[in-house]
């Protein structure tokens, strides 16, 4: 195995299951105002949330299951590939956890939000950049209208103006619009855990193992037309040769 | 071979962290230092802190109850030994122990102690050899915390004023 291919499995087997089971740790993660830890376990919605954006990924192209397991792989590698789909999943639903209120009124708001824009995407034509570019967004926005809007909306830490825009809204929504109080902490975490997921994504390929195929069909296309048709030839002999022939094969290839 | 190995690494560690996270969001630690008593729990390796018991001991008998719950608290940060939440049961009845009126919270908040006390002892009845207790065994002493929680008619007896303090 070459160093960059022994880099690239690695970042495939290990790294990206770990920076998934971190989002899945950190998701549910709050810090208390008196600085106590709490593990909010995900709420049942945000289940229902990650099954669509599982599926939104098999439709945008990130994920293609067929080529995560397969018949002719070997048993460990389709038992690693599938842990790594099921901490995807768990990130997913985690990532939702850490960005939707946690009760009242405005977190049914913000799942309707994200269900019917994970519902309209099923229905659209995506490519996977397109894709992870609308999810930063998607997931960003809900960062910024949670940690840091309503946030600020907390009577206790804030000005005055705040303080009153805080009565008003309390007494427009009849209360139904409580914000639990947390430590800043907590909007920290959650901007670590959006990032990281975001970044974990970006880790995985559509096809695991496509990327080899990709570089030998970029050095393929590098080479000249001669070049090219020797390849082919001995492609071809390569079909109806044994081991030995096909050691003399690729002696005779460029490079 | 060496994918072999990252993937065999790759499925031990997804694993492993997937234990952790399951264990941290069941047990809920409030902070490091519970998540290393947690950790300890597990390992099998957790103890009551002996010195700070006895300081509670001590504190316990000059009637001084909450800091010696306090003491017992942090001797048994876990909530894992049954003797020392028999205590924190004891020192509960004892503070909330009135000649004409029993305090009810301090009655409820023993009562869940004793109940912890018993279940971290299901193999036999919970019984403490301290001399210097009237109860001696976690059946009694809940029994007791759970009749002064109760109102009933029988409170308004003035011969309970003669009852004497356990």
């Amino acid at each position: 195995m070459t160093d960059a291919r022994g880099q690239r499995a690695f970042v495939h087997y290990v790294v990206l299951p770990l920076v998934l089971m971190t989002v899945a740790l950190l998701g549910g993660l709050r810090v208390a105002a008196d600085r106590g830890f709490l593990f909010v376990t995900p709420p049942l919605v945000t289940l229902v949330l990650a099954g669509l954006l599982m599926a939104l990924f098999v439709r945008g192209g990130l994920v293609r299951p067929a080529a995560w397991v397969r018949g002719d792989r070997p048993l460990l590698s389709n038992l690693a590939h599938i842990l790594t789909l099921g901490a995807l999943f768990a990130a997913s639903v985690q990532a939702f956890n850490s960005v939707l209120p946690e009760e009242g009124l405005l977190h049914w708001l913000f799942s309707f939000f994200f269900l019917w824009t994970l519902w309209n995407n099923q229905f659209s034509p995506f490519d996977p950049a397109r894709l992870l570019r609308s999810l930063a967004v998607l997931f960003g926005t809900a960062f910024a209208l949670k940690h840091m809007l309503l946030a600020g909306l907390r009577p206790a830490e804030s000005g005055w103006m705040g303080r009153v825009a805080a009565a008003l809204l309390q007494g427009v929504s009849l209360g139904t619009l409580d914000v639990p109080a947390f430590a800043p902490a907590t909007g920290y975490i959650s901007f670590f855990t959006v990032v990281l997921y975001v970044g974990g994504l970006m880790l995985v390929p559509a096809a695991p193992g496509g990327d080899e195929v990709r570089r030998l069909a970029r050095a393929y296309l590098s080479l000249g037309p001669d070049e090219r048709a020797r390849l082919r030839e001995a492609i071809e002999d390569d079909d109806d040769a044994g081991p030995e022939d096909a050691a003399r094969t690729r002696r005779r290839l460029p490079g | 071979m060496r994918e072999s190995l990252f993937q065999g690494l790759g499925i031990v560690s997804t694993l492993a962290y997937g234990a952790l996270i399951a264990w941290l969001y069941a047990t809920a630690p409030r902070s490091l230092g519970e998540v290393a008593t947690g950790a300890r729990v597990a390992a099998g390796t957790y103890q009551v802190d002996q010195a700070r018991f006895d300081a509670g001991l001590r504190l316990f008998r000059a009637e001084q109850f909450r800091a010696a719950r306090d003491e017992w608290g942090r001797a048994d940060p876990a909530q894992r030994d049954a003797r020392t939440q028999f205590y924190i049961a004891y020192a509960f009845y004892r503070e909330g122990w009135g000649r004409v009126y029993k305090d009810d919270a301090l009655y409820r908040q023993g009562t869940l102690a004793v109940n912890r006390a018993i279940a971290l002892h299901p193999a036999a009845p919970l019984a403490v050899a301290d001399p210097t207790l009237r109860m001696r065994t976690a059946a009694e002493l809940k029994a007791e915390l759970e009749k002064g929680a109760e109102r009933r008619w029988d409170d308004l007896n003035p011969l309970k004023l003669l009852d004497p303090r356990k």
